[in-house]
């Protein structure tokens, strides 16, 4: 392998693809997408920092304990009326207006008046969470011992992970977009970079040249991984909170990377000319993008056929990855992104060797 | 040493015979035109001799490497320019040979002298999509000839240009030829293979039917003819195999009957229809 020729063809690829219109706008489709779901979410990526607005003119226990509580943000309001507007203005999840002497009351048995608002605008989710927590503080203030300890179990969950909670939408929306990303640069971009060098004649060029199909490959495989890791890294680097085991995120993310632009390569073996590449490099996209698509309640055929496609042990080896869960179900899924990489891989250099051949 | 050893080269595809069991040789310095209907194999030998693709059957040595097993030691000796203009046209020329050094390992200062060679420096900042036919064309041949290559490949180099640019593009060959560099030409154009190539060889349906000077050819294949145009205005044709030729040549010329002499050599173009049996532009 001529490293050299390598990353010739990589940086011409680089540097050809942001004069493309077509491919530039591909390549930064994800990250587009990802910042139109920040201005439409503001509230998404936050998932885990709760705002609340008090007004407690009695310096009750109560809001000391929810300033200490983890993931939630305590907002004054300076009165009554204030909270409602705090409430709005902030995006809150709720506002508690706590009277004088709460405390005192609740221990005396008087049943004191506590004034709850919550925000309609906040998903059931969010707002059922809020209700809980409220629950919780009152229910402390009396110190008495549980009735009885709760045990929480998701049905058909993965009984080798901890139980965690439901994940918000933008855990949901942050694998999809990652894939998005790959599949724009490695099934779309990567194909296009290949076959426009068997349209223009280009190819014929570089195999007269010191670059031999190995290289070729190989640069072009380079040029995807690139822009993949760029974007990704853009997306990673807005979404960071979301992200709990980094390591083994990056080395899915790699996986992904290797598996799609393998994919990529594959189209472009196969292909001759663009619009062929258009037409079916979108298909190609769809199909990869659909497993990783929020969970809509398909019938368990559909679910079995996801099964079928390469992005849906992706998918689920990010969402793992992101939540930091480590198991023998991760591994696995990594393991077969691999070897479909493999598999795209070999295929792209069967064809494109037979077409020299 | 010959630098371009053919033997029993043959290329398949499917069941169609492109180059069926060719053998020829080019030497060093030499410009061997390689001519031939559309679809005769011409561009399939080029492939095949610049280790684009793998032959079926035979064996083929360029610069001395075995077009097969030598590809790595072969690439940095040869240039070829295609017949098609595959430049980077997104990418300015300047960057196309720039590109083109990377992969060869020359440095840009050889960038801006294969520029100059072929008039392009001033217009090196230019996007090549807005070259013209003449400039793309004398851009590929900067970029071929970039690593100094011992051996150049000109797939129909001079077709759609100006006669202006092609004149050019023949003049380059020309010097090419001069410094030692074996040119192998492929070209419509049967004036300018006679007026370039030291050999040409003639290629109908991936065979070679004819292999020599041009002149050779010419002499073999034309008609042994003397055209005499007299003074009043009649036209002769006197064939110099005809036993009597000298003398009724004397004899007219003596007479002063003669406005002019010349003689009917075949061109290579009607050589080549009474050998390949049609005109090489069908």
């Amino acid at each position: 392998m001529n490293t050299g020729v390598v990353a010739a063809i990589t940086r011409k690829d680089i540097i050809d693809a942001i004069r493309h219109r077509y491919l530039l706008t591909a390549i930064i489709t994800p990250l587009f997408v990802a910042l139109l779901f920040r201005v439409l979410l503001p509230g998404g990526s936050t998932r885990n920092v709760l705002s609340v607005v008090v007004h407690d003119s009695g310096k009750s226990v109560m809001t000391a304990t929810l300033r200490k509580t983890p993931q939630v943000s305590v907002v004054e309001a300076t009165s009554a009326d204030a909270t409602v507007s705090e409430v709005e203005k902030r995006g809150a999840l709720g506002g508690l207006v706590v009277p004088a002497n709460f405390d005192a009351d609740v221990r005396a048995g008087k049943q004191p008046e506590l004034t709850i608002y919550v925000n309609n605008k906040k998903s059931s989710f969010e707002q059922t969470a809020f209700r809980r927590l409220v629950d919780q503080l009152v229910d402390s203030l009396v110190q008495r011992p549980a009735p009885a300890r709760l045990v929480w179990i998701d049905v058909e969950r993965d009984f080798d992970q901890p139980t965690r909670r439901a994940p918000a939408l933008d855990q949901l929306l942050l694998p999809l977009l990652l894939i998005m990303t790959f599949g724009m640069t490695g099934a779309l971009v990567v194909p296009l970079l290949l076959v426009e060098e068997k349209e223009k004649r280009t190819l014929d060029f570089l195999l007269a040249s010191p670059a031999g199909l190995k290289e070729i490959i190989t640069g072009k495989a380079l040029t995807g991984i690139v822009y993949s890791v760029l974007i990704a890294g853009l997306l990673l680097g807005i979404n960071r909170q979301l992200v709990r085991n980094w390591p083994l995120t990056l080395l899915t993310i790699l996986l992904g990377m290797l598996l799609v632009v393998a994919v990529g390569l594959f189209i472009g073996s196969l292909l001759n000319n663009t619009m062929q590449v258009n037409t079916w490099a979108s298909s190609v996209l769809l199909v990869l993008l659909v497993p990783s698509f929020p969970s809509l309640g398909l019938p368990s055929a559909v679910d079995t056929a996801m099964r079928l496609v390469p992005t849906y042990y992706l998918n689920e080896a990010l969402k793992l990855a992101l939540a930091g869960g480590v198991s023998s179900r991760i591994w696995f899924h990594l393991m077969v992104v691999f070897l479909c990489a493999v598999a795209a891989f070999s295929g792209a250099a069967l064809f494109l060797r037979r077409r020299n051949g | 040493m010959n630098a371009i050893e053919v033997e029993n080269l043959s290329r398949t595809f499917n069941d169609l015979k492109a180059v069926d069991n060719i053998s020829f040789s080019v030497q060093a310095g030499e410009i061997f035109g390689f001519l031939g209907h559309n679809g005769a194999g011409k561009t399939t030998t080029i492939r095949m001799l610049s280790g684009q693709l793998l032959p079926t059957s035979g064996r083929g040595q360029v610069a001395g490497c075995d077009v097969v097993s030598e590809q790595k030691r072969l690439k940095p000796l040869i240039g070829v320019v295609s017949e098609h203009q595959n430049l980077y046209e997104r990418m300015s020329g300047r960057e196309n040979l720039e590109f083109a050094a990377r992969l060869y390992g020359q440095t840009n200062r050889r960038v801006d002298e294969a520029l100059e060679q072929v008039d392009l420096l001033e217009r090196a900042k230019d996007k090549v999509k807005n070259y013209s036919n003449g400039m793309k064309q004398r851009l590929l041949i900067a970029r071929a000839l970039l690593h100094r290559p011992k051996i150049v490949f000109l797939d129909e180099p001079t077709r759609g240009l100006d006669p202006v640019v092609g004149r050019e593009i023949r003049r380059l060959i020309v010097d090419l030829s001069n410094e030692g560099v074996t040119i192998f030409l492929t070209t419509h154009y049967m004036e300018e293979a006679d007026q370039l190539c030291g050999r040409v060889a003639f290629l109908s349906e991936g065979r070679i039917v004819a292999l020599d000077t041009p002149s050779h050819l010419k002499i073999k294949h034309g008609e042994n003819l003397v055209k005499v145009t007299l003074d009043n205005g009649d036209n002769l044709k006197i064939s110099l195999d005809d036993q009597d030729a000298g003398k009724k040549l004397q004899t007219l010329i003596s007479e002063g009957q003669v406005r002019s002499l010349h003689s009917a050599e075949a061109t290579l173009e009607e050589v080549f229809i009474r050998i390949a049996g049609r005109e090489l532009t069908e």
